[in-house]
């Protein structure tokens, strides 16, 4: 479906809350009602090249940007590491790009960070996109995440993920492995500034699920159109909370993949790409 | 036990039958061919009265290794021009497509039991020595001598009847009460899945006319393009994912094929007639033999339904019990040596499939031995051939895993060093 895109993908960089980010934008660039990607841990605006273009050809204007030190973008002295952190750099983002109306696309440390923004904003979101991310009650962290949080082990683990031993950990987890191009240019991100950044942000989050409450009782009521794709074998976050996220979003449609990881657009891009289009397109 | 009194007016002790089979299914009928064919005598006994009902919860597969007695019951001929597809069966897994290597491999059948059942039932009904009793249900044992000997059968206006026979044959299926009634022992198996499925117009897979099968580790679906230009489309889940398929069958089988790896078209489709479900699918194995008595079909080995091989093994166990018994019912050896017989020959070709079916039932990932088999089936053919055979239950576990396991272990560390 990437293919179908109706204009190629406009490469540029933003200035936002002092941090210039990557831009990748498609699609009618003056609208005021976009798609925007938020990418998770590791990843950058690079993860949502095929998805942007299914949401052009859905006649969308989509926006994907590198959240601060990750991808190639690096944060202004003094930038806060944490959730509400990110958030507030999204907002500035959305300033910037003169975004009114938002169809949020949310991946892995995507959600929390989204989700923050959208419980404050709740009147601008004119849709929610969960992808193994989203409301997350009682969640306990992975065991990686577990390491990063722990001084000294996490820095050693980051001192220690040398390319191949990146690629093993990434695709021991993976049903059927990610791409090899995928994974290899999140490792080129995945550099000394990302590695602190993983560190301090994980650090900073103790409780990943400790919004659930509050994002149920803003979305519940709302009828928010949702989309939750979750892989079933997601190592990080269990697909039993693919279901859980109509706590939030009743109207959601859920669609578990069966053969899916924790990163479905990469592993099945072409699934994901039509059931995104075919979402916004409704 | 069910009472043995009965106060309903008996009409008469009709004459005695060398064979008497409860159940009128795949697995009853071809043994009443088969006995009538010999010669004997034969009471086929089925509940339902229409001659045309069929079994509706089934996937309708019938593995390769079931075709060689289908031909030997002469049934080959009218299935294919009834429309039957010959397929082979391509497997995805996560390493890939296993595909069935060009060496002219054995094929199995996908015919609509709609179609299938009435079929094989009227050629029972036609063959000489078969008497047909549609309608009649089965009510208790008859015994003799510390024995089983036939059937006291009812039908719906409450006449009852005797049916002696010297061999007293259980075809009644999974949940056999003629098993139940003679209480063999059985062995069940939890299934930690479930099963959707339906069938599609305008939906046929590119495989066709092969069937293909996604491996999805544990979960599992399937496409068997069949008669009518229809394919039939299943899924198999584990339990977790019951409620969306409870709240919408059609629409969650449908979204659960098309997030497959490499999708059918079963989205461009119609489904044709409902979809239909099954939650429990424990498994029994059952001693098939108790004295005067055999069980075939499922009634003897009801296995997980994923593998498809409830139909064959219908066909396969009917042709065992037939040869294992004849002599004795012809005078010329006792029944006792001919079911015991038949019990071997059940254990000996389906002990060792069934302990693999059973295995993966549980709902668990690949162990090591099948990431090995597979992945290695997905590079070399002859590894696809090898575990194609044992699939299509035409050799046995012993037989498939002295010729894969080398085989794969050389192919995998090929592929690594290649790497």
């Amino acid at each position: 479906m990437s293919t179908a895109a109706p204009s190629p993908i406009q490469r540029g960089s933003l200035l936002a809350g002092g941090t210039r980010t990557r831009l990748l934008q498609v699609g009618p660039v003056e609208a005021s009602e976009a798609v925007v990607f938020l990418h998770g841990n590791p990843g950058s605006a690079d993860d949502w090249v095929g998805m942007a273009g299914a949401a052009a050809s859905a006649g969308k204007r989509a926006v994907a940007f590198d959240l601060p030190d990750f991808g190639e973008t690096i944060a202004p002295e003094g930038f806060e590491h944490d959730v509400p952190g990110y958030a507030g750099f999204v907002d500035a983002a959305l300033t910037e790009l003169g975004v009114e109306r938002v169809h949020l696309v949310l991946h892995d440390f995507g959600g929390p960070i989204g989700l923050y923004w959208a419980a404050a904003h709740p009147d601008a979101i004119a849709s929610m996109t969960l992808i193994d991310t989203g409301v997350l009650p009682g969640y306990r962290w992975h065991s990686l995440a577990r390491i990063w949080r722990t001084p000294v082990l996490g820095e050693l683990l980051q001192a220690t993920a040398t390319r191949p031993a990146f690629r093993f950990l990434l695709n021991r987890n993976e049903p059927r492995g990610l791409p090899r191009e995928f994974v290899d240019a999140m490792y080129d991100h995945y550099d000394r500034r990302t590695r602190k950044a993983v560190l301090a942000l994980y650090r900073a989050t103790d409780d990943p699920g400790g919004m659930s409450a509050a994002l149920v009782q803003v979305f519940a009521g709302r009828d928010v159109p949702a989309l939750v794709i979750w892989g079933e074998h997601d190592a990080y976050l269990p697909f039993s909370y693919a279901e859980r996220q109509r706590e939030a979003f009743p109207a959601a449609e859920v669609h578990v993949l069966p053969a899916s990881g924790h990163w479905p657009f990469a592993d099945a891009p072409e699934t994901v790409e039509r059931l995104f289009a075919e979402f916004l397109s409704a | 036990m069910p009472s043995t009194d009965s106060h309903s007016p008996i009409i008469s002790d009709s004459p005695a039958y060398d064979a008497v089979i409860v159940g009128a299914s795949l697995a009853g009928c071809a043994t009443a061919i088969g006995l009538g064919r010999a010669g004997l005598k034969v009471a086929v006994v089925e509940k339902q009265p229409d001659p045309a009902a069929y079994k509706r919860t089934c996937s309708h597969f019938i593995q390769a290794s079931g075709v060689p007695a289908i031909e030997r019951l002469d049934l080959l001929g009218p299935i294919e021009a009834a429309g039957a597809t010959r397929p082979r069966v391509h497997s995805w897994t996560r390493w890939g497509w296993i595909t069935p290597p060009p060496d002219g491999g054995a094929r199995g059948i996908n015919l609509r039991r709609e179609v299938l059942d009435p079929l094989v039932r009227s050629t029972a009904a036609e063959t000489p020595g078969v008497e047909m009793l549609l309608g009649w249900s089965a009510e208790r044992l008859l015994r003799e001598e510390g024995s089983f000997a036939g059937v006291a059968v009812r039908n719906p206006q409450g006449t009852e009847r005797k049916l002696r026979g010297r061999l007293t044959i259980g075809a009644d299926g999974r949940d056999s009460r003629i098993a139940e009634w003679a209480e063999v022992p059985v062995k069940k198996f939890e299934n930690a899945r479930f099963a959707y499925g339906g069938y599609f117009e305008g939906a046929t897979p590119p495989q066709a006319p092969d069937a293909a099968i996604w491996f999805m580790d544990p979960q599992w679906a399937a496409a068997f393009p069949t008669d009518e230009g229809l394919t039939f489309y299943a899924a198999m889940p584990t339990k977790e994912r019951l409620p969306e398929f409870k709240r919408d069958p059609e629409g969650a089988l449908v979204d659960f094929l098309s997030l497959a790896p490499d999708p059918p078209p079963i989205r461009a489709g119609q489904a044709v007639g409902t979809v239909f479900g099954k939650i429990d699918m424990t498994s029994r194995l059952r001693r098939p033999t108790a004295a005067g008595l055999a069980l075939v079909g499922d009634a003897a080995l009801a296995a997980d339904p994923l593998f498809g091989v409830g139909c064959g093994w219908a066909f396969q166990s009917a042709e065992w019990l037939r040869e294992s018994v004849e002599p004795a019912l012809q005078g010329d050896e006792s029944l006792e040596q001919g079911l015991e017989r038949y019990r071997r020959r059940h254990a000996q070709e389906l002990k060792g499939h069934s302990f693999f079916i059973h295995d993966y039932s549980t709902g668990r990932r690949f162990n090591p031995a099948e990431r090995l088999l597979f992945s290695a089936a997905t590079r070399d053919e002859k590894t696809a051939s090898i575990l194609e055979q044992f699939a299509t239950r035409q050799i046995r576990p012993q037989q498939m895993l002295p010729r894969a396991v080398p085989r794969a272990l050389a192919v995998n560390a090929r592929h690594a060093l290649a790497r």
